[in-house]
């Protein structure tokens, strides 16, 4: 009895230091790029940070922010825009369609709907939509990040799946009292639907904020260019990373294309980061319902 | 005038709806047109894959030429390392990033202190959120052959650097690391809330009978997940040729093309990075042979869980 008592407390030991590590896995390589960041180049050649930074500076994000020909400044602050009006716009197309789409009284709903999971399941592919979006304007134009991508099939029916479980009575009583349906969608169902709409508008803005392959096909011109686009250029396809970023010392510190590289990478997931700890149980609740409902 | 009546009546009582629903159908204008518009609008471009499509004729202007196209695909040679390449991705992918999150969420559900197991659990999720550009180039940096923290180690040991990035057998190991990192945290979020749903009497009856710790993780919580996991399963199938094409455009390179070209890079590099004038017709007849197939699976896997585990899809 009492050695079966030590196995499980070993057991308890061992699985809770793997389990550990597995998040320290997972966490490392953001903390690897965060310390190639804040680090001096000299540290950086020797290979002396690993496991933690030495010579702390922020010269490189200061470098950055200065040399506004580097245009990842720029980048930051498109996505940032992209990002923001992108979510509004979605959010706002995405509620009303949920909303519309499971009132009873509408009987065309059914009919939508069964579009609607064709075009989820079937998707034309790049070349159809390309045709039709350079014909509709939306080439080397930066609303081709806000409005093509407005919505999304999957975060239309999680949010229909939530107005699914608002009993319908509510707009029955309202329109008794001489509401109307704009009405009632603002005044009822917004204060009703704050977790959703966080979650939802969490999502697109993540879905927009790290997008490559679409800004890729769609802005050109480097004044439009994303963050990610950019990240593609100065670390990906530079991988000596010499043609983006040269050796400097400033302030004392010496630079190399190495820690601006890292910067650079750092700063395109930081928002996320940041906002993470935040919202963190939206996003577990919504693709909890994604996954059972969706 | 018994029939007209019928009809007046009904155009009445359309009338009537219409304008019961009216606030209900402007609200839906803006919406439901910016769906049809960018989502629907696009499937009927796919015409051109039947099409001698030149951009200045338009859809409309381009000649027919019937299954060209498609005849095309067959009798190009290059097409075999091209399914070869997707199918392997896929199932590689399938079966790596679809077990290690059911033992990840089993043992995390072992955890006895609450903190740990919420505290692994939200960091595990973290990557999920993160771009595939960022994952890249952190890959990059992590595995660079003068710099990378991965190859400065190699040689500590005493061996040569290796250059990940370039060496075709080295691409599917990858491309599959950044998937079990990307999605690991998320499924075991699915299975944890599966694991969290199991009646705890069960447990409670188990122990009373003297069972161990691993008889109930093999024959209580296992059994008690299977449906989640056959259903995630499904979807995994489903979806096989929907590979993560951000990545793989960013992390391949023309020396690397024998394994990691697949069907969607090839399709991205003739419509836009061709030189010359690229071929749309023949680029979209090759993606929608293979949404086709893609769409059968996904119809198909569908019916399957539909019938296992008694809840559709959609």
């Amino acid at each position: 009895m009492k050695r079966k008592h030590r196995k499980i407390k070993l057991f308890d030991v061992v699985n809770s230091i793997v389990m550990i590590l597995i998040a320290l896995v997972c966490v490392y390589p953001f903390l690897y790029i965060f310390f190639q960041s804040v680090s001096d180049g000299y540290s950086l050649v020797n290979g002396e940070v690993v496991f933690f930074a030495k010579g702390w500076n922020l010269e490189a994000y200061k470098y950055i922010f200065q040399n506004t020909n580097l245009n990842i400044m720029q980048g930051f602050r498109n996505s940032a825009v992209y990002t923001v009006l992108g979510m509004l716009f979605a959010l706002v197309m995405t509620f009303i369609l949920a909303y519309v789409l499971t009132r009873r009284s509408l009987k065309e709903r059914f009919a939508i709907r069964k579009l609607l999971v064709l075009s989820w399941v079937f998707e034309a592919g790049i070349i159809p939509t390309y045709i039709l979006f350079s014909k509709l304007g939306f080439v080397d134009n930066p609303l081709a990040m806000v409005i093509p991508n407005a919505i999304s099939t999957q975060y239309l029916m999680i949010t229909m799946s939530f107005f699914n479980g608002i009993p319908e009575e509510l707009d029955d009583a309202a329109y008794v009292d001489g509401a109307n349906t704009f009405q009632i969608l603002w005044k009822i169902y917004v204060p009703l639907s704050k977790a959703i709409i966080a979650t939802i508008g969490m999502f697109y803005a993540v879905m927009i904020w790290n997008q490559y392959l679409f800004p890729q096909i769609y802005l050109k011109n480097p004044k439009y260019y994303t963050i990610q686009q950019i990240l593609k250029n100065v670390v990906i396809s530079d991988d000596g990373g010499t043609r983006t970023f040269p050796t400097v010392i400033q302030n004392g510190v010496l630079i190399n294309p190495q820690n601006l590289k890292a910067a650079t990478v750092f700063m395109a997931m930081l928002p996320i980061v940041c906002v993470y700890p935040f919202v963190q149980k939206y996003f577990k609740s919504g693709i909890l319902i994604g996954s059972v409902k969706g | 005038m018994e029939n007209i009546k019928t009809k007046q009546s009904r155009g009445k009582r359309l009338l009537q709806y219409i304008r019961k629903n009216r606030l209900i159908y402007l609200m839906m204008i803006p919406a439901l047109g910016c769906w049809l518009l960018f989502k629907v609008g696009p499937l009927f471009g796919m015409v051109i894959a039947f099409q001698d499509y030149s951009p200045f004729k338009g859809i409309l202007g381009s000649p027919f030429i019937g299954l060209e196209n498609f005849m095309r695909i067959f009798k190009e040679p290059y097409m075999l390392t091209l399914i070869r390449n997707t199918v392997l991705l896929a199932l590689y992918t399938l079966v790596f990033s679809f077990t290690v999150p059911v033992a990840f969420a089993l043992f995390l559900n072992e955890l006895k202190n609450s903190l740990v197991k919420k505290g692994v659990q939200s960091i595990s999720f973290l990557p999920y959120f993160i771009s595939s550009a960022v994952m890249v180039s952190i890959l990059y940096t992590m595995v660079s052959p003068t710099t990378g923290v991965i190859n400065m180690m190699l040689v500590k040991l005493g061996m040569e650097p290796i250059y990940f990035m370039a060496q075709p057998g080295w691409f599917r190991p990858l491309y599959v690391i950044l998937q079990i990192w990307q999605t690991c945290g998320y499924y075991g979020i699915i299975y944890m809330a599966a694991i969290m749903s199991i009646d705890p009497s069960i447990y409670e009856a188990a122990s009373v009978d003297g069972a161990s710790r691993w008889q109930k993780m093999m024959k209580i919580t296992l059994p008690g997940i299977k449906t989640t996991v056959v259903v995630m399963l499904i979807v995994a199938v489903g979806n096989i040729f929907s590979v993560d094409l951000d990545r793989i455009l960013l992390m391949y390179n023309p020396s690397v093309y024998e394994t990691a070209d697949v069907l969607q890079t090839y399709v991205y590099r003739l419509s836009f990075q061709s030189t010359g004038f690229p071929d749309y017709g023949y680029a979209t007849a090759v993606n929608m042979v293979k949404s086709v197939i893609a769409f059968l699976l996904v119809i198909l896997t569908n019916k399957l869980s539909k019938k296992y585990a008694e809840t559709r899809l959609f």
